[in-house]
């Protein structure tokens, strides 16, 4: 695998699928050839989510994660505003891959760590499985993968951007609502969303500087939701796996 | 402008720490708080304390070896515990904790068996089956002067127990339970709440001395006391809106039916063994003890499995108040029959019954036996 910025730029006309996003990252990588590292982050436009799942499945295809668990998963609400008609509501979640961490101070063998590109990850060789980080992070992003028995999350598919290719869940995105690109670069489609949108984060009150914006996310949603819960069926002790033709 | 809002789509997140981890807690506060509690008599050489004292050693050597074993059942690769001598992360509390833990250990022990010394020496000396075992444990010798420093160190350390647990939970923003200043002190007047229960349930079991168990509930209504001041501290601060983070940590869960009961029930684990501690303090220490550890467990899981309950983003509480499953129940079982067991060895090789502060000379004579009377 080519996981340099040059393969990166070749890696894009081979996208076929997600080829609009991909613009965001071959702006990155243009200003990568200058003097800025590129600084990833995601751009979720709330508007044009539909809240299809398709990120969710793709992100567990990809990277094998456990039928109990997720890296990312849309959560959906019906808000109902002044008694005026309800309104369906997509939050796509995932690790804000933060610029202050607060799940990378309490890691007490410092298996989580900050990429190069921003990225927040585990060195799954080091974690001790303690999830202490899992406690530590205001997202709920991280969760003790029960196959690997270590700290897993959103790793912004860093295996795909190391090789020049869009993470899966903003490959996948039918809409477009999930827009990935190199925040340092003016020019990039994800700088250009900021600029000229309203954005906001999650858990603002945190202090965590996150790396996922959101264009149209309700206040009443940006926190921990006061509201109904869904129903949440008791987890099998023990998973059931699908097998296929089975 | 008014919204409701109803969660359609969520996800689940089952708690990352386990009932291990309440175990783990749960004992190695009531093995420091106990420790602490036989210092004044064995180091300090208060001697009126002496029949408390022991009771307090036996508590907290018995729980210091139970507790770490069940902070290790609680990490998901424990056979990687030696990563965290060889990559301390100097900024994450639980770092700290994993050089402290094993310090306190060594140092409680050292001092407990340098305590006992010259009884090990004693018996090793008389004719009979397991005579070769304590001339091992006493190695050969009953000097024990330097027990004082070792008391001294492993209370030092038993204190950096306390700050290093305390700290390490309270420094969770993500959890508003947990993200309180009261935090640490609570666990710490808990603990000392839960090893006087133990205390007294020996005290029944072991010694029936009505004045040693008059002296022990009078201290379980002051430690309860104590608690009861904290708590109602922390619902004050928090109602007043004095400080954010304790009014943010009662927002959190006080629309729940649930938790109002659990508030309810542990105000009653505090104020019932109270007041029978205060108004009848004898012939009720099995009584006033078994809530008196139930009131300490109850706070802890309440804290942890509670705190886990409440979602950081989405809505409603999740199961891990009470989980179901027989994996959480094994960890309770077992940890506690690790600890009953830790008691009948502790009791059967251990003259715990002639523990005296050690000599000032440098090597002590074998002393006869206490009479049951001292015990």
């Amino acid at each position: 695998m080519d996981t340099t910025r040059r393969g990166f730029l070749g890696a894009i006309g081979q996208v076929t699928i997600g080829a609009a996003a991909s613009v965001a990252g071959a702006g990155q990588s243009a200003s990568a050839e200058g003097t800025n590292v590129p600084h990833w982050g995601m751009v979720v436009d709330l508007r044009k989510c539909i809240g299809c799942q398709a990120c969710t499945v793709a992100c567990i295809m990809e990277n094998a994660v456990p039928e109990d668990a997720f890296r990312t998963h849309v959560s959906v609400y019906e808000l109902v505003k002044d008694g005026q008609d309800p309104a369906m509501v997509m939050l796509p979640r995932l690790c804000n891959h933060c610029d202050d961490p607060p799940c990378l101070p309490v890691c007490p063998v410092e298996a989580t760590f900050k990429a190069e590109n921003g990225e927040v990850l585990v060195d799954a060789s080091k974690c001790v499985g303690c999830a202490y980080c899992v406690q530590a992070c205001p997202y709920d992003a991280r969760f003790i993968n029960h196959e690997t028995q270590v700290a897993d999350k959103c790793t912004f598919c860093f295996h795909r951007t190391q090789a020049g290719l869009l993470p899966a869940c903003v490959e996948t995105c039918v809409g477009g609502a999930r827009n990935f690109g190199d925040l340092n670069d003016p020019e990039s489609e994800v700088s250009k969303m900021l600029r000229h949108n309203e954005v906001s984060v999650l858990r603002p009150e945190m202090h965590t500087n996150p790396n996922v914006y959101y264009i149209g996310l309700d206040d009443v949603l940006d926190g921990r939701v006061a509201g109904e819960a869904a129903y949440h069926p008791e987890m099998a002790a023990s998973v059931q796996h699908h097998g296929e033709g089975l | 402008m008014e919204t409701q809002v109803h969660e359609l789509v969520g996800a689940v997140h089952d708690a990352a720490w386990q009932p291990w981890a309440v175990q783990y807690f749960f004992l190695i506060a009531m093995s420091v708080t106990a420790l602490l509690m036989a210092l004044p008599a064995f180091v300090f050489g208060k001697s009126t304390d002496l029949r408390a004292a022991r009771l307090a050693l036996m508590v907290a050597v018995t729980t210091g070896i139970t507790a770490p074993i069940a902070l290790l059942a609680d990490l998901h690769q424990p056979f990687r515990f030696w990563e965290f001598f060889v990559y301390t992360h100097k900024s994450s509390w639980m770092a700290w904790g994993a050089w402290i833990v094993p310090s306190y250990v060594a140092l409680m022990l050292l001092f407990a068996w340098a305590i006992h010394r010259p009884e090990f020496h004693r018996m090793g000396q008389d004719e009979w089956r397991f005579a070769w075992l304590f001339r091992l444990f006493s190695l050969g010798g009953a000097a024990n002067g330097f027990a004082r420093p070792l008391g001294v160190l492993a209370g030092i350390a038993a204190l950096g127990i306390l700050v290093y647990t305390g700290s390490e939970v309270m420094v969770v923003r993500a959890r508003p339970l947990w993200n309180t200043p009261f935090l640490p002190l609570q666990f710490a007047a808990t603990g000392v709440v839960g090893a006087l229960g133990v205390m007294l349930i020996l005290e029944r079991m072991l010694c029936r001395d009505g004045a040693l168990e008059a002296t022990l509930n009078r201290r379980l209504a002051l430690a309860l006391a104590l608690v009861a001041t904290l708590g109602g501290t922390w619902f004050a601060v928090a109602i007043s809106g004095l400080s954010p983070v304790h009014t943010e940590a009662l927002a959190s869960v006080a629309g729940f039916p649930v938790w109002q009961q659990i508030a309810l029930w542990g105000a009653a684990s505090v104020a019932i063994p109270f007041v029978l501690a205060l108004t009848l303090p004898r012939n009720t220490g099995v009584l006033t003890g078994l809530i008196a550890i139930h009131a300490a467990w109850m706070f802890r899981w309440t804290v942890f499995m509670g705190g886990q309950a409440v979602p950081k983003v989405g809505s409603g509480l999740y199961d891990a108040l009470m989980p179901t499953g027989l994996a959480g129940l094994m960890g309770v079982i077992g940890t506690f029959g690790l600890w009953v067991f830790l008691m009948i060895v502790y009791t059967t090789f251990v003259p715990w019954t002639d523990a005296t502060p050690p000599a000032h000379t440098s090597d002590q004579a074998p002393r006869k036996s206490a009479s049951p009377q001292e015990i």
